[in-house]
């Protein structure tokens, strides 16, 4: 009787999943997006979606998660509130200082992102709080209250609050807070020590700017969508992924926004760590590659790693996020040719409009034109033909880049192919290699449309062995919108000595903190009526040697912290330094930073259901041969493409080979063999390495 | 004579190569201990081939840093026959006559990597270590402990009688060994990449690859030459430190021809009895960040770009500076060269030029006994300034400029170490030079210092000439420090501050580009509405735009 839904709202499409627990079938719908009125497309997605699933009904719905970019597109084209700041006296220049660092070393005409609230609507206030917590200035209550009224003239909609120490001590952000309540009760108000109570002021403006910047825009399109959906006979509450991966209520999110900034890209590496860990491979590196970039994480042990914070257009933003790397590679990336005569590809992109040439409108040559001259992608039609190819087009961009390059076209393709693929091992090797995981240790997990197409090659690239293709690879963000938890986080940021010489007074001054953040933890859980049964908490605390400025996350084992658990917390920082930075100084003391709790919420996921073989033969899946361009082979090569649809459990492929679906392709070279496992994925295994 | 690698291959490594330097980068960062390091950033790793021609930099570092790096493999090679360096050696140096930097914090780790029993690379990192406070400079052997290349380790074994040595010279022992430690942690994970790469790719192919490296880089740096206006190009400047009594003035001559270029500094000064002499290394990096930031920003950065370049200055001269002369302070002058070369290039590439910057690196330097610990402290920031206007956009408002990039501490990491307390921290109000484009404003950063008999040195430069303008644009302000009232008076940098006393230093603005005239009304607007300029400064600089406002208000 019940129906789950997942929503993904991309810049192109929308994507929409549901899973229908009677049944236990997802089905999958593609449309449009809106970007004017992103929730358009969305209703309207979701009308088609129950109607293709027999005509089944919004009040059916018992579950319903999105994935949205409304804040990140916000901040990225400056279309925000105007926001005031009010901040400790002689400190309103921070936010166009920063860290002090121009934004490039040698590029003389690159500019600063312009500063959020620009300088006549940042405000300061007498009053100082010291490094220890110590108010050496008490707050000019006065001060602040025509600072108020100044910022209301001045018709802002947003104010952010951020006072040195304030993580330390929030009393004075908080009458700050007050004040503005009675002065300006309908501002959007973000205080940094709500936000994220964290040292380092500067990121910590940044952050809690960017949340008032962006929060009416995001409060007013969630409770406008939670509105229209009930209108259309939504009855159970939506749901929003975070950054870090985790779902929560529209309302809950309104009020943190900036916690929203990776919303889309975490939701389909929750979903791939749930796929491939039911299917028995929990350590993976998840491959998304779009139009315009590719998106890259590690999962260890089904759990993907977990990052502080980010930069996004130059500006720092603090929040738990998933440790997600972009880089400027995708589909629709442009390849041109530098002033030394090298071959370079992107970060430009072709994007939607015009598009890669072979759409035909562009003329640049891009990585879908590349693979359109190999054939690897079908050059003729895609999208199930809702899209001609214009082979030719491919051929004449491409061939402007192979001439001066003195290649063939074939050659020049290739090329092509070789530095962006080159260019996502980079990113990879961000995220593994230099956080100490060996990347040939991990399956390769590609999704988005352009994903799979490049795994075998990017994988083979890394000295990756197995390649996991989930059975919707085009819809994984909003089948990822299936497979998630509810989550929150709360931290705290107090500097602890960690010994084992005074393990038990260590043992206490942890326990403390991690109490109240646990409190906190509770409340939230009784807040959002979680029941008991499904509650669960993870503890981390971040560490490093006293002297040090970054610190590594260990993990807090459940239950009471005594003197053992400091003796083993201490033990798994110094094994975390080792693997980090290839050292431990143990004659150095240890100390705890950052507390962090997080609050899970179990929700009945979809469960993969496990598919028995129909007994469908592999040739039967054959629908052609095509000419592939293998560069392994030096030619043009003769391989059989298969219709996804009808490969069954079981089947087994012998690369080289093209597999296509809807919206992407799979590539076989010669050194893979492909299974169909029973959860519906391409298993692909690479036997060795081709000869390049 | 190999065949070619195919141009994608060079290019994939490449990459691999510039990943290696950014993770050394980010290492040294993360596990260091001193402020300098950890939250300022204050370092370069780099990689050089067997020759010791650099191959990879860091681009999260300082360019000045490149010469610091520059001259160390030719050091240690120059020293120790070939046959005994050894895998597994890790060499130190400071000493910017001898081949290991161009000023003594500036302590660099050098460890050759082996493959196959063959030196076929150089793993290399610098870190500015804050320490050596307090001392003098009127000669190097004021200015902190020599170190020539020497081994720090020997064959895998620490040297710990080399490190005591050191790290009895220096007034913060705890943190030169620790962020020693980050600097071996950075070099070792670089030969381990480095090799990993090489067994990839194979040793032949990696050489092969870094040698194409630099040829296109070299390719392209020919390539950005020829594209200028063939010609003689010379400009002159005044510069002054508050070591110096009196103002000394620079100069360049630049002949660009064909796909060739060269830099003359005849004529310069002798060297002074200060800290801003500058070694040959200094002023190589200073020319050669010049080049590529004006002709190609995207150029890698190796030893492939020198190649079309000549440089001559006078030995014995500020700029080209000889044993026993003090170069603490050469970034001042390094700031200067860069301006000298972007005015005498102003009529050369005039849409790629800036007007004058703040023209200094205004160090800050602290030291003492910090109450709260018991223990000597040296703090050093370097505050950035006025970036110049440029011919289509203003200059940066309050950012480190040219040779420098160094991040500000945060003010929550300073007062908790330091027995600091920042007071203020923000833009200078009409310190900007006037123009079609605006100078930068500079910066003013208020220190009160709460333990008494703190010494301070202040190094910088501006304080008596102002950054200039181009093409009618107006000079920024200049640079200057203020103290709190009964505070002991700053004499030639030097003053010791007592509890209670406050410091505001205040950096140059920078030269603004074009007409003030043809500034639009709309944009000296904001500049009011913003306070960036006051209403006088508006009246003054901008008197039509400012009486086309008035009737408004």
């Amino acid at each position: 009787m019940t129906l789950r839904i997942g929503v993904d709202t991309g810049g192109t499409f929308t994507d929409l999943c549901a899973f229908d627990e009677a049944t236990g079938q997802v089905h999958v719908r593609k449309v449009s997006s809106t970007p004017d009125d992103p929730g358009r497309a969305i209703v309207l997605g979701i009308k088609e979606l129950l109607e293709q699933m027999g005509g089944r009904s919004i009040g059916e719905v018992s579950y319903l998660a999105h994935g949205t970019t409304v804040g990140t597109n916000a901040l990225l084209t400056g279309r925000g509130v105007r926001t005031g700041l009010i901040t400790t006296k002689g400190f309103r220049d921070l936010l166009e200082l920063g860290r002090g660092r121009r934004p490039h070393l040698y590029d003389l005409q690159a500019d600063k992102p312009e500063p959020l609230v620009p300088r006549d609507l940042r405000l300061e206030v007498t009053e100082r709080v010291r490094h220890d917590g110590r108010i050496e200035t008490p707050l000019d209550h006065e001060e602040v209250r025509s600072a108020v009224r100044e910022l209301k003239a001045k018709k802002v909609e947003s104010i952010a609050v951020c006072l040195l120490y304030s993580y330390l001590r929030p009393d004075h952000e908080r009458q700050i807070g007050e004040i503005i309540a009675e002065e300006f009760p309908e501002a959007y108000v973000s205080l940094s020590s709500d936000v994220m109570p964290e040292f380092r002021e500067y990121e910590r403006l940044s952050t809690v700017v960017t949340n008032a910047y962006i929060g009416p825009v995001v409060a007013n399109y969630l409770s406008r969508l939670r509105q229209r959906l009930a209108e259309n006979g939504l009855t159970c509450t939506p749901h929003v992924t975070q950054s870090n991966g985790g779902i929560i209520p529209f309302p809950a999110a309104e009020s943190m926004p900036v916690r929203l900034v990776l919303s889309g890209p975490s939701t389909g590496v929750v979903g791939a760590a749930a796929i491939t860990s039911e299917a028995g491979s929990p350590n993976i590196i998840t491959f998304d590659m779009g139009g315009t970039s590719s998106d890259v994480s590690l999962v260890q042990d089904g759990e993907p790693k977990v990052t502080a914070g980010m930069e996004l257009d130059g500006r720092p933003i603090r929040s738990p996020m998933l440790d997600i790397h972009t880089v400027g590679a995708g589909g629709g990336s442009i390849a041109w040719i530098d002033s030394g005569n090298h071959l370079k590809v992107g970060p430009a992109s072709a994007g939607a409009f015009p598009g890669p040439a072979c759409y035909g409108n562009g003329q640049d040559a891009t990585v879908t034109d590349a693979n359109v001259v190999l054939q690897v992608l079908n050059p003729e039609y895609l999208l199930d033909g809702q899209l001609k190819i214009d082979a030719q087009a491919s051929h004449r961009a491409v061939k402007a880049i192979a001439d001066p390059l003195g290649l063939t076209v074939p050659e020049a393709a290739q090329g092509i192919i070789r530095v962006v693929t080159a260019n996502m091992a980079r990113a990879i090797r961000v995220i593994s290699v230099q956080r100490g995981y060996d990347p040939r240790d991990y399956v390769l997990v590609p999704f988005g449309g352009a994903g799979p197409l490049h795994a075998s090659r990017l994988a083979i690239e890394l000295g990756i062995t197995r390649i996991i293709v989930p059975e919707t690879p085009g819809a994984q963000s909003a089948l990822g919108l299936l497979m998630t938890d509810i989550r929150s986080d709360f931290m705290r940021t107090q500097i602890t000595r960690v010994t084992a010489q005074e393990a038990a007074h260590s043992a206490e001054d942890l326990s403390k903190v991690f109490a109240e953040l646990t409190d906190h933890a509770l409340a939230w859980f009784e807040e959002e009526g979680i029941e008991p049964e499904r509650r669960s908490i993870q503890r981390r605390l971040e560490m490093r040697y006293a002297g040090q400025n970054y610190e590594l996350p260990v993990d807090v084992p459940e239950g009471p912290i005594t003197a053992e658990s400091i003796t083993a917390l201490i033990e798994g920082f110094q094994h975390a330094h080792d693997r980090m930075y290839g050292y431990s100084a143990r004659d150095e003391v240890a100390e705890a930073v950052t507390f962090r709790v997080q609050a899970i919420a179990d929700v009945p996921r979809a469960a993969i259901s496990r598919a028995a073989a129909e007994g469908r033969k592999v040739e039967d899946a054959v629908v052609g041969l095509r000419e592939v361009y293998l560069a392994e082979e030096g030619d043009y090569v003769s391989c059989p493409v298969y219709d996804r649809r009808l490969l069954d459990v079981g089947h087994h492929i012998v690369g080289p080979a093209v597999i296509e679906q809807m919206d992407t392709t799979t590539l076989l070279l010669s050194s893979d063999v492909c299974t169909v496992d029973d959860t519906r994925n391409l298993v692909i295994d690479i036997r060795r390495t081709p000869n390049e | 004579m190999n065949k070619p690698l195919d141009s994608v291959l060079v290019e994939v490594i490449g990459s691999a190569l510039a990943t290696i330097v950014e993770e050394m980068g980010g290492t040294l960062v993360r596990a260091a201990y001193s402020t300098n390091i950890k939250e300022r950033r204050d370092c370069t790793a780099s990689l050089f081939d067997a020759k010791g021609q650099g191959i990879a930099q860091d681009e999260g570092g300082s360019p000045l840093h490149l010469g610091s790096l520059m001259g160390i493999v030719d050091g240690i090679l120059s020293r120790y026959p070939l046959e005994e360096i050894k895998e597994g050696d890790t060499f130190i140096g400071n000493d910017p006559f001898s081949g290991g930097g161009s000023h003594l914090p500036d302590i660099v780790l050098a460890t050759p990597i082996f493959i196959g029993g063959e030196l076929t690379a150089w793993a290399a990192n610098l870190a500015h270590h804050a320490d050596f406070g307090d001392r003098g400079h009127a000669h190097i052997f004021q200015e902190g402990l020599r170190i020539p290349p020497v081994r720090l380790i020997r064959q895998g074994v620490l040297q710990q009688e080399m490190l005591n040595l050191i790290l009895l010279n220096c007034q913060v022992p705890h943190e030169r060994q620790a962020d020693l430690r980050a600097q071996q942690a950075a070099n070792r994970l670089a030969v381990q990449r480095y090799k990993d790469l090489c067994e990839r790719y194979g040793r032949e192919v990696m050489v092969q690859a870094a040698d194409e490296l630099l040829d296109y880089t070299e390719r392209r740096t020919r390539a950005a030459i020829a594209a200028m206006p063939d010609g003689d190009y010379s400009f002159r400047d005044k510069f002054d430190c508050p070591e110096l009594d009196d103002e000394l003035e620079l100069q360049v001559r630049i002949t660009v021809d064909g796909d060739t270029i060269a830099f003359d500094f005849a004529g310069n000064p002798p060297q002074v009895r200060a800290s801003v002499n500058v070694v040959w290394t200094a002023l190589y990096a200073s020319v050669y960040y010049s080049l590529k930031s004006l002709i190609d920003a995207d150029i890698v950065p190796n030893a492939g770009l020198y190649r079309p370049v000549r440089i001559e200055a006078p030995t014995g001269s500020i700029i080209n500076c000889q044993e026993p002369a003090a170069v603490n302070g050469r970034s001042e002058t390094c700031q200067r060269i860069v301006d000298l070369i972007h005015g005498a290039l102003a009529t050369a590439v005039p849409e790629r030029v800036t007007a004058a910057s703040n023209g200094a690196n205004t160090g800050v330097h602290f030291s003492g006994r910090n109450s709260r610990t018991g223990r000597e402290f040296v703090y050093l920031e370097t505050i950035g300034g006025g970036c110049g206007a440029r011919a289509t956009k203003d200059g940066l408002d309050g950012v480190q400029v040219h040779m420098t990039n160094t991040s500000n501490l945060p003010v929550e990491s300073l007062e908790a170490e330091y027995p600091l307390v920042i007071e203020a921290y923000e833009l200078i109000q009409d310190s900007g030079g006037g123009g079609r484009h605006r100078g930068g404003l500079g910066i003013r950063r208020a220190v009160r210092v709460e333990d008494p008999d703190i010494h301070f040195w202040l190094d910088t430069s501006r304080q008596k000439s102002q950054p200039w303008g181009l093409d009618g644009g107006q000079p920024g302000e200049s640079a200057r420090a203020v103290l709190s009232e009964g505070a002991r008076p700053i004499d030639h940098g030097y003053t010791v501050l007592q509890a209670g006393d406050c410091v505001a230093i205040e950096t140059a603005g920078a030269g603004g580009y074009g007409s003030p005239e043809l500034r639009p009304t709309g944009e000296v607007a904001r500049d009011l509405a913003e306070g960036k300029i006051s209403e006088d400064y508006a009246r003054t600089v901008y008197p039509q735009q400012f009486a086309q406002l008035s009737p408004q208000k």
